[in-house]
């Protein structure tokens, strides 16, 4: 399981740039469009049948439509370029769900987020290298993936390679790695929430803590519920917000042995590898708090930002080649499972502790 | 070793973009320039 090869398509100007990526959104489009359908469809049917019948949301069969397109029929050429753009439709999903938040609510969940983030972190990532010398791992892999599974997923391997001069081999075992664990996270994390009861919170807030990529994470909350799905978003952009000390940290330990370029300007540094719609969230989150939206306004946003999401649930599952997971090694996904295990479970104690303790 | 002042110019990045159209939507729904969103 790892990210569809994409062959790059380099049309010559803007415009056939932009028009090449509407073939590619409009599959997103169909296929998320396909899994609300779904949903729709069984609950009129299991509606007027009286049938007892477990709602399954949207985003599940979103990805499991784009799974089954992406793995027997595959994503021809045309489309590649556009099914890329999740990502951005994941990013402005973010920035509009500001809406849904009060700034005191940022302050106070983003605050217990972000202390629960530094123990996650700093745990995970002594576990990370401890297991990637066990198992006799490249340490320049280890790194990759320690920040891949203690922050943000690909987006953190992809900042930190070129910070610490890793190979572009070591990145794509990584980013495999990480995304083939973020697509069984994706399935298992609803099922343990809910034989453990947890509340829509607290389950928020342990997959924003727990599941590596943003759209993964986004799509494990909204699987277990919608006040699930605005917690979990929240919780990992806090997280995501520390990936540039994080990468900072290891660029200037890397190359204080001398396997890497020295850093220049720290600030700078921090600046370029900062998530810039953490800072989108906040600001449409403040205009929200301060009655910029009359109330009507303010659903339309929230609908425009699930909207957004439903682009990228379906980018998720159409992304994602289970064929390519035999291609890679066997010890850097081991590394990665563990690892990954070791980090739902220390997150879920912490949870369980902030909601005892810290009354989420 | 060699020591690097400044990251490269770079082009404008994506979150970049994504934050402009989100507000951009933001202001428009502010403005009642777009029809309410229904889900």
């Amino acid at each position: 399981m790892t990210s569809i090869a994409i062959t790059p398509v380099r049309p010559v100007t803007l415009v056939s740039r932009i028009a090449a990526l509407f073939p590619g959104i409009l599959l997103l489009a169909v296929v998320g469009y396909a899994g609300k359908f779904i949903e729709q469809s069984i609950n009129a049917y299991t509606k007027a049948h009286h049938t007892p019948f477990p709602n399954i949301e949207f985003v599940l069969w979103a990805i499991v439509i784009g799974l089954l397109i992406a793995n027997i029929v595959g994503i021809p050429r045309i489309f590649q370029p556009g099914v890329a753009t999740y990502d951005f439709w994941l990013k402005a999903g973010i920035v509009l769900l500001g809406s849904r938040f009060l700034l005191g609510d940022v302050l106070h969940l983003g605050g217990i987020s972000l202390f629960l983030v530094a123990i996650a972190i700093t745990l995970s990532l002594t576990f990370m290298h401890l297991l990637g010398r066990a198992f006799k791992l490249k340490p320049k892999l280890t790194s990759l993936l320690a920040v891949g599974s203690s922050i943000c997923g690909v987006s953190a391997i992809i900042a930190a390679k070129p910070a610490i001069e890793a190979d572009d081999e070591d990145a794509s075992y990584a980013i495999a790695a990480i995304l083939a664990l973020g697509a069984i996270s994706l399935f298992t994390f609803p099922l343990i929430g809910h034989s453990l009861h947890l509340s829509d919170k607290a389950y928020g807030l342990w997959a924003g803590l727990a599941v590596d990529n943003t759209a993964e994470a986004t799509a494990a909350g909204a699987l277990y519920s919608d006040a699930a799905g605005k917690v979990a978003v929240l919780a990992k952009t806090t997280r995501n917000a520390l990936i540039g000390f994080i990468v900072l940290g290891y660029a200037l330990y890397w190359s204080s042995r001398g396997e890497a370029k020295a850093v220049g300007n720290k600030v700078s540094f921090l600046w370029s590898k900062f998530p810039k719609f953490v800072l989108g969230f906040l600001l449409i989150s403040l205009l929200a708090t301060l009655g910029f939206f009359a109330k009507p306004q303010l659903a339309s946003l929230a609908n425009l930002s699930r909207w957004a999401f439903l682009l990228t649930f379906a980018g998720v599952g159409l992304r994602t080649s289970l064929r390519e997971l035999g291609k890679q090694g066997w010890r850097p996904f081991a590394v990665g499972a563990i690892g990954e295990v070791f980090i739902a479970l220390l997150t879920l104690g912490l949870v369980y502790g902030a909601d005892h303790y810290l009354h989420l | 070793m060699s020591n690097i002042p400044d990251p490269p110019r770079r082009a404008i990045s994506l979150d970049t973009f994504a934050v402009a159209l989100a507000l951009v939507l933001a202001l428009l729904v502010r403005l009642n320039l777009l029809p309410p969103i229904k889900w």
